[in-house]
């Protein structure tokens, strides 16, 4: 092994991995105050740390919301009689997926560790992620004895989320990228059912199948915010490809990751004229169900007005 | 898709990118050449062997016991290697005789006692004979075929062990009267090699892929715990013994190498407890062995009586330390990890390969990104660790089930200098 090839060069995001990575030597007790009491908790991540880095970084001014996930999974949490204790990033640390799959195996337990005597202090029975990785890694990584470690899909189709029929006549044909994280990689409950039927009770959506799915669903190219380079944008162009052939509006994930880096490319290439674009639209799961629900969103959605209009690329893009 | 189309599409307007990461890759085969680097290895222990044997011929005398006294009967036992059979010999006794009938023109003759001993001195010859046609499995280690390693433990070690227990029942009612009659001697041939082979069984099946903490730190710790528990009961014995601080000192020395590498593979992380054990065994026999020879030096004959204490037991305070030592390295080695010996089920069907997403676009890749591959092939550059997405798309398609993003957890973990993801800490 070659050190000058490890991580310290390929992550390429380095100042909010130094940010996640602070947290975890951080030794200050945090004050604990949840809104609302609840047997459920809701874990939202670190998606507003990517939104920070991937929408109003230099890297990307892209349309790639993050923080409606948020926003979208309580919507719809209420929406099936849950209302969460919110986990919140003011007094828990990062879930160490990414610092724990960078080899930094010590970072990841400080995490686990602290996270996870959080979790059993507030006496939380059901922790709902957002995310992908999040699910893995509480579910398979942490060692949460008594805890229920679900995917929002999962609890959302236990529970019965109903969505009226919003009487739109275009029919609209949704792809579902399976996250290898939540799908091939857990052992015990992968999540491939749940999401493909809550697609199926939007009445106008009509689910397709990309090339590869399930189990042998591709990668969308980048895991662990490892190597952001030519090669992994060929595997995300690939992938995003393959929707493009299956005729596609909607490419949905259940993994902000994915999101991310489906909205980097997909943002990167707006400029290009009308045939080389990619012409359906990438969102998280949980935005396009909750969009297809009556009533406002919870904190008013996280939409920037100004940011309607795609953008043009680079600094100058505003 | 074409994998050229991604490509163009991926590289166009994008100039000055780098296309290869780590050094050339070679594709050198695993091992080493029989000429010279065998042949100077086999000839060094060759060496060494003679050196000693010359040693031993030069230097030690041979102990030399009385004359013989033709008025005695000698005891007359076998060697060792094969008191199992005269004890299958003696225990022959209890079966039955009888006539086997002549056919196709051969005279019919006795089934005896001695016929018995020689049948069931070969029965277990037989199947280890046969069990290479019978058994066709793959796999050899023991947690894989728990069958095969429980006919071993029961025959090899058990049945082996009691009969040649029997061959002197003679001596061992005589020593343990305790032990009443020879028929509860016949009961220690047959029922302990059952009990052992099934205990084997089942423990193999439960242990089976638990991580190798737990193969170090079981008989490890048995071995610090047998070896503390007997210094303790030789020191009980021999209380009053002129040479008794002596002795105690030198089973404390003993009993501290055992308890080095317990200590070390039970609390603490891989790398470190083999530090810990390498420096905390030398360190302790070191020491010993210096103050043996300075206590040899000046009071021989104190020595002496330290001797005559532990000589008699250096099965248990001699050896055990030797093995704890021996175990202890072996098992903190970097290869013999877990995933090291999980990954040792591949047998390069290349499935993992043919679907991994990286080698549709890595340059250089397209003859074995796989880590699985290069693991196998000592072709690890670095490149294929930091490059893969854990996505899993392999183990998804491997027929041996082998969890390739655990390797990689490991293998990123180990690179980092981090603590090992299985057996470091406690969870």
């Amino acid at each position: 092994m070659i050190p000058e090839y490890g991580p310290g060069r390929t992550v390429p995001h380095p100042i909010l991995f130094r940010l996640l990575d602070s947290e975890a030597d951080d030794s200050t007790v945090p004050e604990i105050k949840v809104a609302h009491k609840s047997e459920y908790a809701y874990y939202p991540g670190c998606v507003d740390y990517y939104d920070q880095e991937m929408q109003f970084s230099h890297v990307n001014y892209g349309e790639t919301n993050h923080g409606i996930i948020f926003d979208s999974s309580i919507k719809l949490l209420r929406a099936v009689g849950i209302e969460p204790m919110i986990l919140d990033r003011s007094f828990m640390k990062c879930c160490g997926h990414d610092q724990l799959w960078q080899g930094k195996v010590d970072l990841f337990r400080k995490m686990r560790d602290y996270n996870a005597g959080i979790i059993r202090t507030l006496g939380v029975k059901t922790l709902i992620t957002s995310c992908a990785e999040g699910y893995r890694t509480f579910k398979l990584d942490y060692k949460l004895d008594g805890v229920r470690v679900v995917h929002i899909t999962q609890i959302l189709y236990e529970r019965g989320l109903r969505i009226p029929p919003t009487g739109e006549g275009k029919r609209v044909r949704v792809a579902y990228q399976d996250p290898c994280r939540s799908c091939r990689q857990m052992p015990v409950d992968p999540v491939y059912e749940e999401p493909r039927e809550l697609i199926k009770r939007v009445d106008n959506a009509d689910l397709v199948e990309l090339k590869t799915f399930r189990a042998d669903a591709q990668c969308c190219g980048v895991a662990q915010m490892m190597y952001c380079n030519d090669k992994t944008k060929g595997l995300t162009y690939k992938r995003m490809d393959e929707a493009r052939e299956a005729g596609a509006d909607f490419l949905l994930t259940a993994c902000p990751k994915c999101l991310t880096h489906f909205g980097c490319l997909h943002h990167e290439n707006k400029w290009r004229p009308e045939g080389e674009r990619e012409p359906f639209r990438v969102m998280d799961i949980t935005q396009f169900l909750a969009e297809r629900l009556a009533g406002p969103y919870p904190s008013g959605g996280n939409i920037d007005e100004r940011r309607k209009e795609p953008p043009l690329p680079g600094r100058k893009g505003t | 898709m074409e994998v050229e189309r991604v490509r163009d599409k991926v590289f166009e307007e994008r100039p000055g990118f780098p296309t290869q990461y780590g050094p050339d890759r070679t594709d050198r085969q695993p091992g080493s050449p029989l000429v010279p680097h065998e042949t100077y290895r086999d000839l060094v222990s060759i060496f060494i062997l003679v050196a000693m044997l010359f040693f031993l011929a030069a230097w030690i005398v041979p102990a030399l016991s009385s004359p013989r006294n033709p008025a005695v009967t000698p005891f007359i036992v076998p060697d060792w290697y094969v008191l199992f059979s005269y004890g299958l010999l003696k225990f022959s006794t209890v079966l039955p005789e009888f006539n086997v009938p002549g056919f196709l023109g051969l005279a019919g003759w006795r089934w005896t006692e001695a016929f018995w001993g020689f049948v069931l001195t070969n029965i277990p010859l037989i199947i280890l004979i046969l069990l290479p046609f019978v058994d066709r499995g793959r796999e050899n280690r023991p947690a894989k075929s728990p069958v095969r390693s429980a006919f071993g433990i029961s025959f090899l070690f058990v049945w082996m062990f009691g009969t040649s227990m029997y061959s002197i029942n003679n001596l061992i009612l005589q020593k343990w009267p305790v032990i009443g009659s020879d028929d509860v001697l016949k009961a220690f041939i047959v029922w302990p090699p059952i009990l052992a082979g099934v205990a084997a069984y089942v423990g193999l099946r439960r242990l089976g892929y638990r991580p190798m903490y737990w193969y170090r730190v079981i008989p490890l710790g048995a071995a610090f715990l047998g070896t503390l528990g007997h210094s303790i009961f030789i020191l009980l014995t021999i209380r009053g013994y002129p040479e008794f601080t002596w002795v105690a000192f030198y089973l404390g020395i003993l009993t501290g190498i055992t308890f080095v590498p317990a200590f070390a593979s039970a609390a603490l992380t891989e790398k470190t407890a083999l530090r810990f054990t390498v420096a905390g065994t030398a360190f302790l026999s070191l020491f010993g062995a210096a103050l043996w020879l300075t206590y040899y030096v000046f009071d021989p004959h104190g020595l002496y009586a330290v001797m005559v204490i532990l000589v008699p037991n250096m099965h248990t305070v001699l050896a055990l330390p030797v093995f704890s030592v021996i175990t202890g390295y072996v098992g903190l080695r970097r290869p013999y990890s877990t995933y090291e010996y999980l990954l040792n089920e591949c047998y390069q069907c290349g499935k993992c390969h043919t679907v991994c997403p990286v080698t549709k676009v890595e340059d250089n890749a397209l003859g074995g990104l796989n880590l699985v591959y290069n693991s196998f092939k000592k072709q690890h550059d670095g490149v294929p660790m930091w490059t893969c997405l854990a996505c899993d798309a392999c183990s998804a398609v491997c027929p041996l089930d082998i969890k390739y993003s655990d390797y990689i957890l490991e293998e990123r973990a180990k690179a980092m200098g981090r603590p090992a993801v299985d057996g470091g800490g406690k969870e």
